[in-house]
């Protein structure tokens, strides 16, 4: 017993090294999804608070910027609706249908916290369960790929950002209709890396990438960024650098976007797995 | 003794919220992130019991941690930083060692011994840090790179502040 006693007071300070060492890296571990470790999301609600303040400062410092990009915005969408009226003069009869033809929700939100500099990038939005966004749905900001909803509580919902080791998303060269593996190499968060293009076909600097639908995440078609730079490496693919149109560093209005027939699509395409 | 508690308590207020407010959004090209609240390991007493550093760098980790979402990175490195800062200390002791009344300062020993002391502490630092990270050794020289760069700007950034300390 004693020589015990004596043992742990020699090495008291290695113990305690050991023991807080194990707790942080048993947090570490358990964080590829963090925000269920229950820990964390019962003190979250301290930081959150302070975070949302600190946003609200930096958004106000932006706004002639969002300004422009909102009446940038405008104009499109009064474009479309134009667009949409004259079609539907056309018709005989207008329906207003709003199960049968409407497949994606939007709705928007503001983002409260944000990173660049980390490998493995989140952000966090001002909306969670309560206004129905839910895991898994898109984040576009303006009309641009922006990330991924991983977890809702009642009032936030984080994100994973297009910057994450971890993000994949199927993407194709709009010329052309090629599509192949988009993902971030963590090196600057201005670019992309699009892999599995092969070869054979010819494409050009400058050409845009947008979201095939086929994750059932993204709806077709949305814009992701411009090829900037390709190289041939050894194997039968491409080596495609894509600028982002998305600026991680100044986003602070998301659109979120639910696929209202996620679920159906799902269902369906498990039966025959 | 209550004194010092006040001073070191304030000391790691201020640290945190430069940390958390000011410089976790100092992001130059996602290559070079200073993180200075290290200094809260640096700067606690020579006479502290090596336990109570242990816990305090433990609880300071875990604090950037929640702000930053990152549960047990940041705590794991900072405490691997205050369990090896004994050693370091030992390793560079100035000849006549060192006075249990004075600061690890800039003031108290000088500007090489400090430069050592906070790169050698940094180092460690960020080496845990950036490598729990990525959490993979793909890419290993790149994170290297990283490591040693924000290093140097972290290293640089803490001789600042220790100077302007200094004249107080």
């Amino acid at each position: 017993m004693r020589n015990l006693l004596n043992f742990l007071l020699k090495y008291n300070n290695l113990i305690v090294f050991l023991l807080l060492e194990g707790i942080a890296l048993y947090l570490l571990t358990t964080d590829n999804n963090y925000h269920n470790s229950r820990m964390v999301k019962s003190i979250q609600g301290l930081t959150r608070g302070m975070e949302e303040r600190i946003s609200n400062v930096r958004s106000f410092m932006s706004l002639r910027e969002i300004n422009s990009q909102l009446a940038s915005e405008n104009s499109l969408l009064r474009n479309s609706l134009e667009l949409l009226k004259n079609r539907e003069d056309n018709r005989f009869v207008s329906v207003t249908d709003s199960v049968l033809g409407e497949q994606y929700r939007f709705t928007s939100a503001r983002v409260i916290n944000n990173s660049v500099n980390n490998q493995k990038n989140f952000f966090t939005i001002d909306k969670g369960s309560r206004k129905g966004i839910s895991v898994d749905m898109a984040v576009t900001n303006g009309r641009d790929v922006a990330g991924v909803i991983v977890g809702c509580s009642e009032n936030f919902s984080v994100a994973i950002s297009l910057l994450n080791l971890d993000f994949r998303l199927s993407a194709r060269i709009k010329s052309n209709g090629y599509f192949g593996s988009l993902s971030w190499d963590g090196r600057n968060y201005r670019y992309a890396i699009l892999s599995e293009i092969p070869q054979h076909i010819t494409i050009n600097e400058g050409d845009t990438i947008e979201t095939t639908g086929f994750s059932s995440v993204f709806p077709e078609g949305i814009p992701i960024g411009t090829i900037r730079n390709l190289k041939k490496s050894g194997s039968d693919f491409y080596n495609i650098k894509v600028e982002l149109f998305t600026d991680f560093k100044k986003i602070h209005y998301v659109h979120v976007i639910g696929n209202l027939k996620r679920s159906e699509q799902l269902k369906l395409e498990n039966q025959f797995r | 003794m209550i004194n010092s508690i006040i001073r070191y308590g304030v000391i790691i207020v201020i640290l945190v919220l430069l940390q958390v407010l000011v410089l976790n959004y100092v992001q130059f090209s996602g290559f070079v992130n200073p993180y200075v609240y290290i200094m809260i390991v640096l700067l606690l007493p020579y006479t502290i019991p090596a336990w109570l550093l242990l816990i305090i760098s433990f609880l300071a980790g875990l604090t950037i941690d929640l702000f930053s979402g990152t549960p047990g990175m940041h705590a794991s490195a900072t405490l691997l930083a205050g369990f090896s800062r004994p050693y370091i200390l030992k390793i560079i002791a100035p000849r006549d060692g060192y006075e249990s009344g004075s600061d690890l300062s800039m003031a108290s020993y000088g500007a090489r011994w400090f430069l050592v002391y906070t790169a050698t502490v940094v180092l460690i630092h960020h080496t845990a840090l950036f490598y729990l990270e990525v959490f993979r050794f793909t890419d290993f020289f790149r994170t290297l790179l990283r490591v040693i760069l924000s290093s140097a700007f972290t290293t640089g950034f803490v001789l600042l502040i220790e100077y302007y300390r200094k004249g107080r």
